[in-house]
């Protein structure tokens, strides 16, 4: 007993975790994470689904979609439409689960009470929160390149099995992509960490952000914008508006996508710039909120 | 024997209602020290105050010679609270060996911290299928892996059997015997006689700051419960 306490005895000038020590200790956690995994996971199956296996299946069964011939959706499937086919689920159904996945990393920590043991002894809020971050940033890239990388091999296997021309994207074009979709995700995943840290729990965090992406969003942009003037350009500032114009304008002027939500009512860089200020924004509010309430 | 702890004139209010009344007291270096008193009494708010953690309206606390919540303070005090603050969807291990990297200790330190609480055989399981006693002995750990110089232990004994029980305040007496100094609080009166000085709080008043013979001896009974309810008698009898 005493030799096990003497080893628990007083360090002299020690220091609190290193920012990489913090991010390696989050992304440990997230890796054990069920949830992670479900959620990580989902978005690029039904990604691949969406874009690639139906329309395929489709193909194959000469089905057409709205008036389009056959091939134009095996012309869908195809390598140079990878950047499209990797992120249009990335505005609505990606972001939904993205947005979950941060409010389960900042909420969880208040219902398990996690957040009074770590901050009353460990390091600074701010880098704690930087550490988070930074790892959920780590994985969303792991995710958006797994769904490059997943979308292009089944591009491949359907080119090669029907002998269609595979002409991939050049590499600008897939780093771009990478970039924005990158982006997208973590503006979803940091509103979700904000949401998690503002309602100090994942219950109400998640429901009320599943509301917005889902519900709150659509609403505005296909029943109150065609009728009032001032939605229209209030829509221009969603963040899920924003999302969509941005992989809308990844995925081309040329290129048809048929995913809900990715409509290009903003271009490109408007959208980027958008993104990049609710990202910040979400950052701030939740440093602030972090900083300066009471650990109860 | 130098305090760890100085409260000087303390008042905290929480809402309208005021919780601590001029509280002052001392907490000696390397001792366990019982913070006890009924349901209600302020332990709890005092605690907060000594981790730094509680708005207070007047009066001053010092902390291992700083004001209590300084940046300074921030790795030489843990605070363990009654409710286990632990991740249920990992491992005694993992959640060890998470607090260690966050504290910037390696998972020696984790394994040590471990054993220190009786826990190195349920290392691999999930927190979540833990007992209440273990998932609170697991949250114990990972205050201690930070190695603090001062542990405060929010009704940590609540809840276990009285085998745990012993064991976790003879964990406590090494820690001290170590160096670290503790303020455990308890609700318990038989807890008392664990502790080498006593806080005795009651309706945010200090009713008596003692060792367990010296209050045994003033109030001429080796019980220390009813040894309380004299000092509440006494106390009401001057307030009357």
């Amino acid at each position: 007993m005493s030799a096990t306490a003497a080893s628990l005895a007083l360090p002299a000038g020690r220091t609190s975790g290193s920012l990489p020590a913090i991010v390696g200790a989050e992304l440990l956690k997230l890796a054990r994470r069920p949830a992670t995994w479900v959620l990580l996971g989902l978005w690029p199956a039904l990604q691949l689904v969406f874009s690639l296996v139906i329309p395929y299946v489709s193909y194959s069964r000469g089905s057409s979609y709205e008036g389009s011939p056959p091939e134009a959706l095996l012309a869908s499937t195809l390598p140079d439409r990878l950047v499209a086919n990797a992120l249009s689920g990335l505005p609505l159904f990606g972001g939904a689960l993205l947005l979950t996945l941060g409010a389960l990393l900042a909420g969880s920590e208040y219902g398990w009470g996690t957040l009074k043991t770590l901050l009353a002894q460990g390091p600074r809020r701010t880098t704690v929160l930087a550490g988070q971050l930074l790892a959920l940033v780590t994985v969303l890239a792991g995710t958006v390149a797994v769904s490059l990388a997943l979308t292009a091999g089944v591009s491949a296997l359907i080119a090669g099995a029907e002998s269609a021309p595979a002409d991939w994207p050049g590499a600008a074009e897939i780093a771009r992509g990478f970039g924005g979709g990158l982006l997208v995700a973590t503006t979803w995943g940091a509103m979700g960490v904000l949401l998690g840290t503002a309602l100090r729990g994942t219950a109400l965090a998640i429901g009320l952000g599943l509301v917005w992406v889902l519900a709150v969003e659509s609403l505005v942009v296909n029943v109150a914008a065609p009728l009032l003037d001032v939605f229209e350009t209030a829509q221009q500032a969603l963040p899920g508006v924003n999302a969509g114009s941005l992989v809308a304008a990844l995925a081309g002027s040329d290129t048809p996508v048929r995913t809900p939500g990715v409509v290009a009512v903003v271009d490109g860089g408007q959208a980027a710039w958008v993104l990049g200020a609710f990202l910040a924004a979400a950052v701030a509010l939740t440093a602030l909120l972090l900083n300066r309430r009471d650990l109860t | 024997m130098t305090d760890a702890v100085t409260v000087t004139d303390l008042v905290v209010e929480r809402g309208h209602r005021r919780v601590l009344h001029d509280l002052s007291c001392t907490v000696p270096a390397g001792r366990v020290t019982g913070l006890l008193g009924p349901s209600g009494s302020g332990k709890t708010t005092l605690m907060r105050a000594l981790v730094g953690v509680q708005r207070v309206r007047s009066g001053t606390v010092t902390v291992l010679g700083e004001p209590a919540g300084s940046p300074g303070l921030r790795h030489r005090v843990g605070y363990v609270t009654q409710a286990p603050s632990v991740y249920p969807d990992l491992t005694v291990r993992e959640n060890a060996r998470h607090f260690a990297a966050l504290y910037g200790r390696g998972t020696r330190a984790a394994d040590d911290a471990l054993a220190a609480v009786g826990l190195a055989d349920a290392a691999g399981q999930l927190v979540r299928d833990l007992s209440g006693g273990q998932q609170g002995r697991a949250s114990l750990a990972c205050a201690l892996v930070g190695e603090p110089e001062l542990l405060v232990l929010d009704e940590p004994t609540v809840g276990l059997d009285p085998l745990l029980r012993v064991e976790l305040w003879e964990r406590f007496h090494a820690l001290a015997a170590a160096g670290t100094t503790l303020v455990v609080s308890s609700h318990v009166m038989d807890e008392a006689g664990r502790c080498d000085r006593l806080l005795l709080l009651r309706e945010g008043r200090l009713l008596a700051d003692s060792t367990p013979a010296q209050l045994r001896a003033e109030s001429g009974t080796d019980d220390l419960e009813e040894s309380f309810l004299r000092l509440v008698r006494a106390q009401q009898e001057v307030a009357a």
